[in-house]
C-alpha cells in the first residue's frame, strides 16, 4: 500500500515537473514563429477608461467595442443617489488616476463644462450640425465658446396620464381633449380638485410633489445665481403654494419620488395605511421616463408574504392605459452627456467615444429603435448578462435622425403601451422648443437644498417665510461663495 | 586559536545582546511605519488643510488662518450639527448602558440562574454583525408613509391615519437613536459581562455571608471594580458617537433632513466635503472640530472616572491600565 501511495506521488509530482517543461516548451516556441500575429494586437490593443453613473452608457461601450475591435473599454459605474458618482470623480480629479471619458448627468454636467477639466471638442460641431443636433444639448455643453460635451438624447418632459381614470373623471380619454383641461398650472389643479371629489378622495393627481418641482424650476425667468447673489425667482414662490395646496388638499399620494409607494401607482398596487386602495392619474416625466421608468413598473409585480410558498402577483398590468401629453408648462429633465478629460491620455480615442456615441446617425438610430439587444449585445461581450438591452423608445439628440424615425414606432411597444399614441412624434414637436439658457453649475446643490424645507413647507410645518430661511440657509451651507440677502 | 574562538564568541555574545535589545523596535516597527503613515500623516495633513481654503475643483488654494474655524463657529448649521451629535449620542448612550447594565447583572448572577445566557448574548449582539446602510434602508422602509409600520398602527388602531414618520424631527431622531442603541447595546453587553465575570466570586459570597442585598453588592463591588470596564464603553461609545455618519447619513436625504435634525458632525463635514465645489478646507475643519473635541471629552472621562476613587487609583492602577489596554 504504502509503496502504491508512493508511487503515485512520484508519477504526480514527475508529471508536475514535465507538465512544468511542457509549458516553457510550447511558450518558447510560438515566440519565434508566430511573433507578428502575436504581438500585433497586443501592441495597437488601447485601453479607453470610461466611468458613468448607470448602465446605461455600458451598452455604448459595447457598441463602440464592436465597431473599434482594437480598443479595449474599461468601464466603471458608480451609483449618484447622494452624490457618490461626483464625490468620486472629484477625489480621482485631484489624485491623478483619471478616466478618459465621462458621462455627466444635467444636474452636474455645467460644474465640470464650466471648470477646465473637459477638454475642448468643438471640432465635432460641424457635425452636430449635419445631424441637426438639438441646440439646448449643445448649449449645455458650451461654456465660453468651447463646447466640452455631447449628449445623444434630448429629453423634453411630458405628462402621462391613464386613460380609464380621465373616462371615468372627465368623460373623455382623448389627450387633446386632456390637454385643454391642464394646460396651465391653474387647471392643472383644478383638475386635481375634480379628480379628488369625483374619486372621493381616491385618486391622486400625482404621486409626489417632486413630480412636478422640475415644471417650475424650468419656467424661471431668472437664473438662480445672478452677480454671484442667489435670486429666488416668483416661480419659487409659486411651487411652494402649489406643493402645499397638493399636500392638504389630498391631491398627491404623500409617497416619496422613487421609492416604493410612488412606484405602486403605476401598475395599480398602491394601498394606503388602512388598507384602502388608492390610484395615481398621472405622471409628469420626460422621455426617458416612458422606456425607463413607466413602462417597466406598470406590470405586476412578484410579492412573497413570509413563510408563504407561492408567490402572489400585486398590482395590474396598465400597459395601453396610458395616454401621453405635453402637460401644464413645457419642460426638460435630465439627460446625459458625454465629454472626454482634457488630460486623457488616449484623448482622440476619447473623443472617437464622443463622436460615436453622440453624433453617429447609425449609432443613434440602433440606440433609439431597440437594435441593442441582449442578443446582439451578448455577440461583442458574451459574459454581460441580460440587462444591458437598450429598448426602443429612447429619444435621441438629433432633430434628422429622430424625424427620420418617427414613424417606425407607430406600432413600437412604447406606442402600444399608449394605446397607439406615437410618443415619439409628440417630443419630436416638443424637443425644439426647449431653451436652457438658465442653466449653471450651482443649479443641482440649489435645487437640492430647496428639498427639505418644500417638503416641510408643504406638510404644514413651517411657514412660507421659514420655508425661504431654510432654504437660503442651507443654500448658504452648501455654496458659501454665494451671497444671500 | 581558543582565544581567539572564545573572543569572536564573546564579541557574537555581545553583538547578540545589542540585537535583542533591537528587537523591540523590530517589532514594533511594522505598526509604527503604519501609523506613522496611515494614521499620523492624514492627521498632520488633516490639520494644514483645515487652514488653508482648498476645494476639490481648483488645483489652487492658499492659507486661511483661522478662517475656517471661525466661520464654522458662526454657522448656524454647524452648530445644530454640534448639538444634534451630542444629543443622540447621549439619549442613545444612557438606555444603551442601562439596559446592557441590567441585563448583564441578570445573566451573571448566582441566583437568577437564567438559562441559555450564550444564546440570548447572541441575540442581543446580532444586530451589530448587519451594516449599517442596511439597517438605515431597512428602518427607512418600516417608517415610510406606505410602510409596515404606519399599515400595522392604522389597521391595529393605534393611530388615525398615516403618519410621514421622516417628516417630524422629533421622530426621525428617535429613530437613529433607537436604530444606535438597537445595534450597540449587545456589545456593550459582551463587555460588560466579560468585566462582572472577571470579579472574584469571593467577594459576592463574602458579602453575602454579611447579609448585603443584592442592590448592595451591585453598588459596593460590581461598580467599583467594573470602572475600568466601564471606562473603556464610556470611551469607546463616545469615539464611536462623534463620529456617528452612515445611518443618519442613509436614513433620509444625507443632509440630515428633517429640518437638519439628523445632521451630525460627521454628515456635515460629508456634506461640505461632496458639495458642489468639494470644500477640503472647511471638511478637514469640522475633522479637526471632532477630533479636538472627542480628545477632550475623552480626557475628561477618564479623569473623572479615575480621580473619584483613591482606592482604585492606588491599588487597581496596574489593573486598569491592564483592561483598558488590553481592550483597546
Amino acid at each position: 500500500m504504502k509503496k502504491t501511495m508512493a508511487l503515485a506521488l512520484a508519477c504526480l509530482m514527475s508529471v508536475g515537473l514535465l507538465s512544468g517543461c511542457g509549458k516553457t516548451v510550447t511558450k518558447e516556441e510560438p515566440v519565434p514563429t508566430d511573433k507578428p500575429v502575436v504581438t500585433d494586437p497586443v501592441k495597437t490593443q488601447k485601453i479607453l477608461k470610461v466611468w458613468s453613473f448607470t448602465d446605461e452608457l455600458k451598452t455604448m461601450v459595447l457598441a463602440f467595442e464592436e465597431a473599434h475591435p482594437e480598443v479595449k473599454i474599461e468601464y466603471t459605474m458608480i451609483p449618484m443617489t447622494n452624490g457618490e458618482f461626483q464625490t468620486k470623480l472629484k477625489s480621482t480629479l485631484q489624485s491623478g488616476e483619471i478616466p478618459d471619458v465621462l458621462s455627466l448627468e444635467a444636474a452636474f454636467v455645467r460644474e465640470y463644462v464650466e471648470r477646465d477639466y473637459l477638454a475642448d471638442v468643438s471640432s465635432l460641431l460641424p457635425l452636430a450640425k449635419d445631424l441637426g443636433t438639438y441646440q439646448f444639448t449643445i448649449d449645455i455643453g458650451t461654456y465660453e465658446g468651447k463646447t466640452k460635451a455631447f449628449s445623444y438624447q434630448a429629453t423634453p418632459g411630458a405628462m402621462f396620464y391613464r386613460r380609464s381614470l380621465a373616462k371615468q373623471y372627465f368623460g373623455t380619454d382623448d389627450p387633446a381633449a386632456i390637454q385643454k383641461l391642464v394646460s396651465d398650472m391653474t387647471k392643472f389643479e383644478a383638475a386635481a380638485k375634480t379628480i379628488k371629489e369625483k374619486s372621493k378622495g381616491n385618486t391622486y393627481m400625482v404621486g409626489s410633489a417632486g413630480d412636478f418641482t422640475n415644471l417650475f424650476f424650468a419656467n424661471r425667468k431668472s437664473p438662480w445665481v445672478v452677480d454671484n447673489k442667489l435670486v429666488i425667482d416668483p416661480k419659487v414662490e409659486e411651487l411652494l403654494d402649489t406643493a402645499k395646496s397638493f399636500r392638504q388638499n389630498g391631491y398627491e399620494a404623500q409617497a416619496n419620488q422613487w421609492q416604493e409607494g410612488w412606484f405602486a401607482g403605476m401598475n395599480d398596487s398602491l394601498v394606503d395605511a388602512k388598507g384602502n386602495a388608492k390610484q395615481v392619474f398621472s405622471y409628469l416625466l420626460p422621455t426617458w421616463g416612458l422606456p425607463y421608468v413607466l413602462m417597466p413598473n406598470s406590470t405586476p409585480k412578484e410579492v412573497k408574504a413570509e413563510g408563504a410558498t407561492t408567490a402572489k402577483m400585486v398590482g395590474k398590468d396598465t400597459a395601453g392605459d396610458w395616454a401621453c401629453i405635453s402637460g401644464p408648462v413645457p419642460y426638460q429633465w435630465g439627460g446625459t452627456w458625454i465629454g472626454a478629460l482634457k488630460d486623457s491620455k488616449n484623448l482622440d480615442l476619447a473623443t472617437e467615444f464622443i463622436k460615436f456615441s453622440t453624433l453617429n446617425k447609425d449609432t443613434l438610430k440602433n440606440w433609439a429603435t431597440g437594435v441593442y439587444t441582449n442578443e446582439y449585445l451578448r455577440k461583442i461581450d458574451p459574459t454581460i448578462g441580460d440587462k444591458l438591452a437598450q429598448g426602443a423608445g429612447d429619444f435621441i439628440s438629433s432633430q434628422k435622425v429622430a424625424e427620420e424615425i418617427i414613424s417606425k414606432f407607430d406600432d413600437a411597444a412604447t406606442t402600444k403601451f399608449l394605446a397607439g399614441q406615437n410618443s415619439y412624434k409628440g417630443f419630436a414637436t416638443a424637443a425644439p422648443n426647449i431653451s436652457l439658457k438658465l442653466i449653471q453649475a450651482s443649479d443641482d446643490a440649489i435645487q437640492r437644498s430647496l428639498n427639505d424645507p418644500l417638503a416641510n413647507y408643504a406638510s404644514g410645518k413651517t411657514t412660507k417665510d421659514q420655508a425661504i430661511k431654510e432654504f437660503k440657509d442651507a443654500v448658504k451651507n452648501a455654496l458659501t461663495e454665494i451671497e444671500i440677502d | 586559536m581558543i582565544t581567539l574562538s572564545k573572543n569572536v564568541e564573546l564579541g557574537k555574545k555581545d553583538s547578540y545582546k545589542i540585537n535583542k535589545k533591537r528587537y523591540g523596535y523590530l517589532f514594533t516597527a511594522p505598526f509604527i511605519i503604519g501609523f506613522l503613515l496611515f494614521s499620523l500623516y492624514p492627521l498632520i495633513y488633516t490639520f494644514y488643510l483645515s487652514f488653508t481654503d482648498m476645494t476639490m475643483m481648483n488645483k489652487s488654494y492658499k492659507i486661511v488662518g483661522f478662517d475656517n474655524f471661525k466661520n464654522l463657529f458662526g454657522d448656524p448649521f454647524f452648530q445644530k450639527a454640534l448639538v444634534n451629535t451630542w444629543k443622540i449620542w447621549i439619549l442613545n448612550f444612557i438606555p444603551q448602558i442601562g439596559i446592557a447594565m441590567l441585563l448583564s447583572v441578570w445573566m451573571t448572577n448566582n441566583r437568577l440562574k437564567i438559562k441559555f445566557v450564550g444564546f440570548w448574548r447572541t441575540i442581543y449582539f446580532l444586530p451589530n454583525l448587519l451594516m449599517p446602510v442596511t439597517i438605515a434602508v431597512l428602518f427607512f422602509n418600516l417608517f415610510s408613509f406606505y410602510g409596515p409600520v404606519n399599515q400595522l398602527s392604522v389597521r391595529g388602531g393605534i393611530m388615525e391615519g398615516a403618519m410621514d414618520f421622516f417628516r417630524s424631527t422629533a421622530w426621525t431622531q428617535s429613530i437613529v437613536i433607537f436604530v444606535q442603541w438597537w445595534m450597540w447595546f449587545g456589545s456593550t453587553i459582551i463587555v460588560l459581562m466579560a468585566g462582572m465575570t472577571s470579579i472574584s466570586p469571593t467577594y459576592y459570597e463574602s458579602a453575602m455571608v454579611d447579609g448585603a442585598s443584592t442592590l448592595q453588592m451591585f453598588r459596593k463591588i460590581t461598580l467599583p471594580l467594573l470602572k475600568p470596564v466601564l471606562v473603556y464603553i464610556l470611551v469607546t461609545s463616545l469615539v464611536g458617537g462623534m463620529q456617528m455618519f452612515d445611518i443618519p447619513y442613509m436614513l433620509t436625504d444625507g443632509r440630515g433632513s428633517p429640518s437638519g435634525s439628523i445632521m451630525t458632525m460627521n454628515v456635515l463635514m460629508y456634506m461640505k466635503f461632496s458639495s458642489n465645489k468639494g470644500h477640503i478646507g472647511v471638511a478637514a475643519c469640522v475633522g479637526m472640530i471632532i477630533f479636538i473635541i472627542t480628545c477632550v471629552a475623552a480626557l475628561l472621562i477618564m479623569k473623572m472616572l479615575r480621580e473619584k476613587d483613591p482606592y482604585i487609583k492606588k491599588k487597581k492602577k496596574s489593573k486598569i491600565v491592564k483592561t483598558v489596554g488590553g481592550e483597546m
